[in-house]
Parts: C-alpha cells; structure tokens; sequence
C-alpha cells in the first residue's frame, strides 16, 4: 500500500493505492486522525488506486467521516472501483458518505 | 477451461495480517482457472475470506503473541456443480456467530461488518467447534 497525500485549495487529499486493509491501516488512521483534527477541515480519500477494502477500513473512514461530521467540517470519498462500491452498497455506506465519481467532481464541490 | 476434477490447494499461514494478501492472491488463481469469475465475484470471495481471518486474528487468538496461532486453509474447486469451497481452521478461541449482532444499516456503523460480509458475499457458510480446532466452511457457486 502507497499513500499519496496532497492539497488542492482547503482540502486535504489522500489518496491510497494497493490493498487498504486491516495490514495496512495504521498509517491511514493516523493521516486521518491528524487531518480531521482541526475543525472545518475538508478531507478527500481517492480509492481510484485501491485494489481491495476491507471492514477495518471501513471502520476507519467511518470513524474519520463522524470525526469531521462533528467538527463542521466535509468528508468525501471518490474513485471507488466498481468491487469497492458494491460492498458500500451492500453496507449501505454508499448512503452514508458523499461519493464522487473522481477527484475533480470531488474538488469542484468540496472547494465551492 | 472445463474443469474435469476436483483442484486442492492448501496454505499454512501464520496468524498475521501481513500475509492475508496471499490468500487473495491464491483465491484470483485458483477462480481465473474456471475462466468464468468476474472481478466483482474474484473480489467478494476474496473479500469473505479476507474476513474469516481477521476474525481468527483479532478474535480467536487474541491472547497469542502476533503471528503465534496459524491459520490452516484449504480451498477446493470442484465442478459439478463448478464451486469454490474454502475450509479455515484455527486453534484459537471458539465463538458463537449467533451472539453476533447484525449491524444496523440504517446509520453507518464503526464495527459489526465483518461477519455481515462473510454471510452476504457466499453462498453458504458455516462455523463448528471441534476438538482439532474451529473450522469455517465457505462456498461460492461459479455457474
């Protein structure tokens, strides 16, 4: 797993390539925990480059999204590859976040 | 491929989640032989058995030291009805799947997915306590 983190305008991108699993959590954890830790942030996690998810990681971007939900500020996921987003369906967490087909409809919102 | 007999394979892992990824690894292998799964299905199998061990992991062998327990597989295609059945076997704690609630899916849950995705993404699944250890039977239909 690779992490690439960035800023584009007020929002904090993460995005993560390979498996994102209960392996490779940590360093995601904490990315999140430190992005999501100043109130009003605005974070994006791009899974376009995610081969695999599991519910250890699942737990933790839902643990981010409530985190930023309670601060006021905007949690959004994008580029989820057709098996990721059938397992948020089938969670029904595709209900729970805000889901964009990839980072620039993601930016063009989140930096409105 | 029309497959004409039963393929076995078998893995020895330590319980680590460092080496679940070649259990995914193996289940694409083994299913690109049937020449029939598609991604989405590669990745639900995947996925369900990916669960079962960081459910032996961090439940069953939570009292052993990381990578002390191990986790004995074996997965099975069979043809006639073509399907992949996965045999888990651990010597860990032994637990009861009826005591584990469903998750609530009507507000986005922190835990509790785990054994939802197992139960959802196979076809049958089943979880015994004998005296060589706990075994998990998983089965998926391929046509």
């Amino acid at each position: 797993m690779e992490m690439k983190p960035r800023q584009a305008g007020n929002v904090a991108i993460l995005a993560i390539e390979g498996r994102f699993d209960a392996n490779t959590v940590p360093p995601v954890q904490h990315w999140l925990e430190q992005a999501t830790a100043t109130p009003g942030a605005r974070v994006l996690v791009d899974l376009s480059e995610t081969t695999f998810v599991d519910s250890t990681a699942l737990a933790t971007l839902v643990s981010a999204m409530k985190r930023c939900q309670q601060s006021k500020g905007e949690f959004a996921l994008c580029g989820l590859r057709r098996p990721v987003l059938m397992i948020f369906e089938l969670t029904r967490l595709d209900k729970a976040f805000n889901i964009f087909v990839d980072a620039d409809h993601a930016l063009a919102v989140l930096n409105a | 491929m029309s497959l004409q007999h039963s393929e076995v394979i078998r893995l020895d892992l330590p319980a680590r989640h460092a080496y679940l990824h070649l259990l995914s690894d193996t289940i694409a292998e083994i299913l690109r032989q049937t020449g029939t799964a598609d991604e989405a299905l590669v990745y639900n199998v995947q996925l369900a058995a990916h669960e079962v061990c960081t459910n032996i992991v961090s439940h069953a062998y939570r009292n052993r030291r990381d990578g002390e327990g191990r986790i004995v597989i074996t997965l099975a295609l069979h043809p006639q009805p073509l399907r992949l059945e996965i045999e888990l076997q651990d010597t860990g704690e032994s637990f009861d799947p009826e005591l584990v609630p469903q998750p609530n899916l009507s507000e986005a849950q922190i835990h509790g997915y785990g054994l939802f995705l197992i139960r959802h993404l196979m076809d049958r699944v089943s979880y015994t306590t004998r005296p060589d250890g706990n075994h998990w039977h998983l089965v998926k239909r391929l046509a």
